[in-house]
């Protein structure tokens, strides 16, 4: 069990027979209509409902239900730190001069200050998991990377999706954060999905003191909470008409979306029978930058198939039990897409992973496209009244 | 999926459960989210004794009393409310008119809301704790509702709601609560007609529009005040309001001064190490110069004139910027009055108002030239501007009105007008008060506050409090004393009365040893002991007696007054001793720190009566040797109070050979012993310029035959030797037992830099040296410093040596590392205070700490340690004590000052009478030259004065003429100033050098005159005792 966990990504590959990962399989790899087993069109979303806020003593937080029943909690906490100033940047000018730099407040722009990776840090929990596991490991790392590097550019960090721009006070002064994210569930499926959207909800939701100092002072904020700004500035004044894009958040958190690939088709958010028989897991990491009305995409990660390690099938015509007992086959011979073996149709053969350039694109397309996937969900979210 | 958001909306369960939300920034710089949950409760009373539903549910304390009911049942009424009126002031109301609140005139049956408290500790300390005070004392009948937690009254702050919006909105909550519950409570009663109303009192004019809509009485803090009787004394009891201030802010836009730092840009230049934090010190010298001591440099910093003292008040905590170098300078060597300097400023006239008025820049242009002088003294000091308070301590200010501010109408209109009140502290800047009774107050003691200082004023604006009486009376000017030195001289109230032995004067040791009054006490009835005290002592402390043992060996004991069993910890008696920390001696009063029964009776140990005592026995070889000492409560019998010149002449007179004698002389003998092996250790013998009043001269003979020097009898040394051993022997026994939180007293090395100028001044002037390497070290070399032409010269250098020095103060064992509990002026390795616990809180807790440490289990058989322990709480202690202890020391000083400058008035006014006015003429030394006058010490009244340039006779000038005569002198006169030499040389202009010219120099003895002059020429001066040098 141990070392199954480890080496997959322990969406607890249910126990499915050959036989019911074959039917699975060829149901889901319809040519151009794929028939779900919860009958959902390939690129609907299981219902979810969602709360912000729910935690008092954060900055922000948020949970999000699945219908199955899993649960997350997400808390997101800051803390004031001094920045420690990389030997390079100091050489440049003399401790002593610190006192003029108080007064040269802002002279040398915003563009020399940059955030750091490690400011953001992201604990894992899921039941039955030690933190040390290489499940909650690898889900933190995956969604603090989209997070933390979103957008490098630094043109203008401000306004730019990275999380890590907008954390610098000043030059000596920074947000460190804290997200917390706990799955109240069992982990019935990949759980990246969830985690994912209930992290972007709780960043939503997230509260900074208000500073009250300027430049280079050392940090004084407003005790008032009520003052306390958004790390994601919205737009207050929201337009009379419900516009399609309600564009009251111009950036966004990432988001991180599953998606499958079985055959030619391409399934997004796949349940936990879904992903035992993908040929490719993907993990898509999107978000909306303030300048473009498009989604941007930060990373691809493809999470390696669960179906690797299920037991293969025997046709027929090679169980000794059944020798000579059946006719031989008249179907023809499928090619396994990813490793072009040839296979024998209605037997499982386990997925060897790999998986077409075409397929890839037409995922990434569907995620970004106008009105596509990742819109959508982006959408839906906004629905998620954020206090 | 249920929710898990609380929704007080929807939600009933709910309605009893909200939170506070805020952030909170730590001092290590964490900023924090802070939730507080709120249970809302509907059993908190309204506290109205009209009121007849509350007393049934009012939460009861575990004995089933339920606090009393506060508001009268018949509250004061006014014209407006015939049918009487509760009061609910909102914040700002406090703010402004705090005094008002304090009036014993008006202002009853007050109620004052959680909300608003709270909102005033964050504005105010100072006036949140004298809220509290009012609050805590029932006389005014304020009660404190506790509106946020009760159900009705809590206000849910809206969503686009400031928080200032939501306290006034709770504020007129409650207003309308009020009304509601006392109809209610009154319809059942059936008297609905008689309900008090319930008045707002707020400035907030948005405030006052709201309650006018929602039908809820509000009044402006002014508009209540005019409706009330003596209207326009409380009138000038408010303070110059903000909303007036900023009305005068934008119609000006003059700003003098610049403005302070923001707090976020002085903690970075605090932390940076670029900005530096102390307390501003003004010099009593010149008013223009103060000085910073900051931790990071040895000597303090210079801060030279008004631009840059920038609106910082004496006391004040504030952050300094060191100036560029270029603008160091040396500190001023002319004394300065800002009386004499700004005697034509207008209060009225802002117009032409300018932060530095001309003169007072040429004032200071001539300080630069001196900077630049050559000598070691004279060198450019480093120089700071102020650009931050951290924290005003601005306090009541004594002082009287100049007379030359008020304008020409004074008397007759009640028109508001501007004054200046000139502090009696010399330090403390005019204040600008407006008035309506200006011509009433001249010629007063008046007690004024400061409300502000902006940056477009010129001086502080404050308001009047009240008056203290006519200038110079005698209980105008001890209050006035008293009140400037924060004495709390108010009679102890009835809680503290009620902590005293209900048998009053009669109460005794009880006569059966089986009593528990006996528990761990220890019967010294049967040795010989007696007190050695001042003349007329009624609080004897301290009693002593010396026995010879069987073994060769004496024993000798101090018994000090047990004041700890008559004290116990924590009643209002205890924590009210605590507070007033000392006995403060006036010349003619004495403001106890216990109550009288206890002081001057039952603790006292008086001759031939059982008293409980602390008593402290050694073992001693006959050379002194110490072989053990013990300690013990005890009873004793004092069998005789000496004055020490009775004791003196007991034990000189051979006839005597009684046992008591006997027990004296052995106690005179150890003294010496005693006193010589502290001298070997370096102990410093310090000179105070101390003269001590004896008020029983009869009222015909001359009043300054009352004014003595300190005689030293060898029978004060004697006390004095033994009070330092017990105390330094219970201090090593209290620090064993407590190592953390045993109260000592230390008194600091002081730095070598303290001592620059006296030595400079030394080998200059004298060719002497003084070492300052250790107190040894010093104590030798101050015993070199011997003039045989002037026997004073040596005290002379021992009172600026001890001007060098640190205080002592107390302090908490777990304060210092164990090198530094050293007593430096005594040269013990540790110190405290045991021996005085009638007259200083200190002892007294020593004395509990003590009975701790013997373990001493009191009369119960418990142990009373509690109060003794926390370290912190004992820290608090230590620093209100080491004020109370300073101020004591000044007001007795003061009062002393005072009854010399009345006596010579007395006399002067006698002389007068019989056709001549000359003063009286004394030897002076000079302690300190200037520029423009010099600092003598006349050591026969211990006063020390300045000699103005005007008061210099020269020779060949007739001696008396008035003092507006000899202002006109002033212009006349030339100076030749040797900082190098410390020399002084006036002459006349005109006049050849020779003829008529006085030299003086710094130590020199100079014969003076000294009299009382009233100021004349402005109006309703102040009296001062003048000096005039007529023989150098």
């Amino acid at each position: 069990m141990a070392s199954q966990r480890q080496a997959t990504s322990a969406s607890q590959v249910p126990h499915l027979s050959p036989a019911e990962l074959s039917y699975l399989y060829t149901s889901l790899s319809l040519p151009k209509t794929p028939i779900r087993p919860d009958g959902r069109s390939p690129t609907q979303f299981r219902p979810l409902s969602a709360e912000t806020n729910i935690l008092p003593g954060t900055n922000g937080s948020a949970r999000i239900g699945f219908a199955d029943g899993t649960q997350a909690i997400v808390g997101v906490k800051a803390e004031v730190e001094k920045t420690i100033i990389a030997a390079d940047t100091l050489d440049s000018r003399s401790l002593g001069q610190q006192g003029d730099q108080l007064n040269r407040e802002g002279e040398e722009g915003s563009a020399a200050v940059s955030g750091q990776g490690e400011w953001v840090q992201m604990s894992i929990e899921i039941p039955g998991f030690r933190d040390d596991d290489a499940l909650p490991v690898f889900l933190s790392e995956m969604m603090r990377e989209s997070l933390v590097g979103s957008v490098e550019d630094g043109k203008d960090v401000e306004m730019a999706g990275g999380l890590k721009g907008r954390l610098v006070i000043n030059k000596r002064w920074h947000w460190r954060l804290y997200i917390d994210v706990l799955l109240l569930s069992q982990p019935l499926a990949y759980p990246l999905p969830l985690l994912s959207l209930t992290t972007h909800l709780a960043l939503l939701s997230t509260k900074l003191p208000k500073l009250k100092s300027t430049g280079e002072e050392d940090p004084f904020f407003d005790d008032d909470w009520a003052a306390a700004e958004y790390l994601y500035p919205r737009i207050t004044n929201k337009p009379a008409k419900h516009t399609t894009t309600a564009q009251s958040h111009p950036v966004r958190p990432p988001v991180t979306l599953l998606v499958i690939s079985v055959g030619e088709n391409i399934i997004f958010d796949p349940n936990r029978e879904e992903i035992a028989v993908a040929d490719a897991v993907l993990a898509i990491s999107v978000t909306r930058t303030g300048d473009s009305d498009t989604l941007k995409l930060l990373s691809i990660r493809t999470i390696d198939p669960p179906s690797r390690l299920t037991q293969p099938g025997i046709p027929n015509s090679e169980n000794v039990n059944m020798l000579g007992a059946t006719a031989p086959s008249d179907d023809p011979a499928l090619l396994n897409p990813a490793t072009g073996e040839e296979e024998v149709s209605r037997v499982w053969r386990p997925r060897r992973g790999g998986v077409k350039r075409s397929v890839i694109a037409r995922m990434v397309k569907t995620v970004l496209e106008k009105g596509g996937v990742g819109e959508e969900v982006l959408e839906g979210l906004e629905g998620v009244e954020v206090i | 999926m249920k929710s898990l958001r609380r929704d007080t909306s929807t939600n009933p369960q709910a309605a009893n459960v909200t939170s506070k939300v805020f952030v909170r920034s730590t001092r290590s710089g964490k900023v924090q989210k802070i939730v507080r949950e709120l249970y809302l409760r509907e059993d908190i009373p309204c506290s109205s004794k009209l009121c007849s539903q509350c007393p049934k549910i009012a939460p009861a304390d575990a004995n089933g009393n339920i606090a009393p009911f506060i508001l009268s049942d018949r509250p004061a009424g006014t014209k407006a409310f015939p049918r009487g009126h509760y009061l609910l002031p909102d914040t700002n109301a406090l703010l402004n008119g705090m005094d008002l609140f304090e009036h014993t005139g008006a202002f009853y049956d007050v109620i004052i809301l959680q909300t608003v408290l709270e909102e005033l500790r964050n504005r105010s300390l100072p006036l949140y704790n004298r809220l509290l005070a009012l609050i805590k004392s029932d006389e005014k009948r304020y009660y404190l509702f506790f509106n946020e937690f009760r159900r009705e009254t809590h206000v849910r702050r809206g969503p686009e709601e400031t928080i200032n919006d939501r306290n006034d909105r709770a504020v007129r909550t409650v207003a309308s609560w009020y009304g509601y519950h006392l109809q209610q409570s009154a319809k059942k009663a059936k008297k609905e007609k008689t309900m008090p109303a319930i008045v707002v009192i707020t400035d907030d004019k948005e405030n006052l529009r709201k309650a006018k809509e929602e039908n809820i009485t509000a009044l402006s803090l002014s508009d209540y005040v005019t409706g009330l009787d003596g209207s326009e004394l409380l009138l000038d009891m408010i303070s110059d309001s903000k909303d007036a201030r900023d009305a005068k802010e934008a119609s000006r836009g003059d700003l003098f001064y610049p403005e302070y730092f923001s707090m976020s840009k002085l903690t970075t230049g605090l932390r940076a190490g670029t900005l530096h934090q102390g307390i501003y010190n003004v010099s009593p010298y010149n008013y223009l110069e103060g000085s910073v001591k900051t931790a990071a440099f040895d000597k303090p910093l210079l801060i030279l004139g008004r631009d840059n003292s920038n609106r910082a008040i004496s006391g004040d905590s504030v952050v300094v910027e060191i100036l560029p170098q270029d603008q160091w300078k040396s500190p001023s060597t002319k004394i300065m009055d800002e009386e004499a300097v700004t005697r034509n400023d207008n209060p009225d006239s802002e117009e032409n108002e300018a932060v530095v008025t001309d003169k007072e820049r040429k004032a200071l242009q001539e300080e630069v030239k001196k900077a630049h002088g050559k000598n070691a003294e004279g060198k450019p000091q480093p120089t700071a501007k102020v650009v931050g308070v951290i924290k005003r301590s601005w306090r009541q200010y004594v002082g009287h009105v100049d007379s030359g501010s008020t304008g020409s109408q004074a008397a007759s209109g009640r028109r508001q007008q501007n004054v200046f009140l000139l502090p009696m502290d010399k330090r403390i800047p005019k204040i600008r008060v407006r008035t309506r009774q200006a011509g009433d107050l001249l010629g007063q003691r008046i007690l004024v506050t400061i409300d502000a200082w902006d940056r477009d004023s010129r001086y502080p604006t404050g308001h009047f409090i009240r008056s203290l009486g006519e200038l110079e009376t005698k209980g105008a000017e001890t209050e006035a004393l008293l009140l400037e030195y924060d004495v709390q001289y108010k009679p102890f109230p009835k809680s503290v009365l009620d902590c005293l032995p209900s048998e009053g004067h009669d109460w005794k040791v009880p006569a059966s040893k089986e009593d528990k009054g006996w528990n761990g006490r220890r019967d010294l009835r049967d040795l010989l002991i007696c007190s050695i005290d001042p003349p007329g002592c009624q609080d004897i402390d301290d009693a002593l007696h010396a026995r010879q043992l069987p073994n060769g060996n004496f024993e000798v004991g101090v018994h000090i007054a047990d004041v700890s069993h008559f004290v116990k910890p924590n009643n209002p008696m205890d924590l009210e001793a605590s507070v007033r920390g000392t006995t403060v001696y006036l010349v003619d009063k004495r403001i106890d720190m216990l109550p009288h029964l206890l002081g001057t009776d039952l603790c006292s140990l008086k001759p031939y009566v059982e008293r409980y005592a602390f008593s402290v026995l050694w073992e001693m070889t006959p050379d002194a040797e110490i072989v053990s000492s013990n300690f013990t409560k005890s009873v004793i019998r004092s069998r005789e109070a000496f004055s020490y010149e009775q004791a003196q002449l007991r034990i000189d007179d051979k006839s005597q050979k009684d046992e008591l004698t006997e027990s004296m002389r052995n106690l005179l003998k150890f003294s010496k012993v005693l006193r010589q092996k502290r001298m070997d250790a370096g102990a410093l013998n310090l000179a105070s310029p101390e003269v001590r009043i004896e008020t029983e001269g009869d009222e015909v003979g001359d009043p300054l035959t009352d004014v003595k020097t300190k005689a030293m009898l060898e029978t004060n040394s004697l006390v004095e030797e033994f009070m330092l051993l017990a105390n330094i022997t219970v201090g090593s026994k209290i620090y064993e037992a407590f190592s953390q939180t045993a109260l000592l007293r230390r008194h600091a090395t002081p730095p070598p830099q303290n001592f620059e100028d006296l030595t400079n001044q030394l080998s200059k002037k004298r060719n002497m040296e003084l070492d300052v390497s250790s107190s040894r070290a010093l104590a030798d070399s101050l015993d070199r410093c011997v003039d045989p032409e002037n026997p004073f010269f040596n005290t002379l250098v021992r009172i600026l040596a001890t001007r060098c020095m640190t205080s002592a103060e107390y302090f908490c064992a777990g304060a210092h590392a164990e090198s530094e509990f050293r007593h430096y002026g005594l040269a013990s390795p540790i110190y405290t205070h045991f021996t005085s616990p009638i007259r200083r809180y200190a002892d007294l807790l020593v004395h509990r700490q003590l009975a701790s440490a013997i373990g001493y289990e009191g009369e119960d058989g418990h142990a009373v340690i509690e109060g003794v322990s926390t370290r912190s709480k004992l820290e608090d202690i230590c620093r209100n004590i080491n004020v109370r202890h300073r101020n004591a020391q000044f007001a007795g000083r003061a009062s002393i000052e005072y009854y010399v400058g009345q006596a010579l008035k007395a006399r002067g006014e006698k002389v007068a009478a019989a056709g001549k006015d000359s003063g009286i003429e004394e030897d002076g030394y000079v302690m300190r030259v200037f520029e423009n006058g010099v600092v003598i010490f006349v050591p026969r009244f211990g006063i020390e004065g300045v000699v103005r340039l005007e008061d210099f006779v020269l020779p060949g000038e007739s001696g008396s003429r008035s003092v507006a005569e000899r202002r006109e002198l002033a212009p006349h006169r030339t100076t030749d100033f040797d900082s190098e030499e410390y020399t002084l040389r006036v002459g006349e202009k005109g006049h050849p050098e020779k003829e008529r010219g006085v030299t003086v120099e710094l130590f020199q003895r100079v014969r003076v005159n000294v009299s009382s002059v009233k100021e004349e020429g402005r109006g309703a001066g102040k009296r001062r005792v003048r000096i005039m040098v007529i023989e150098a």
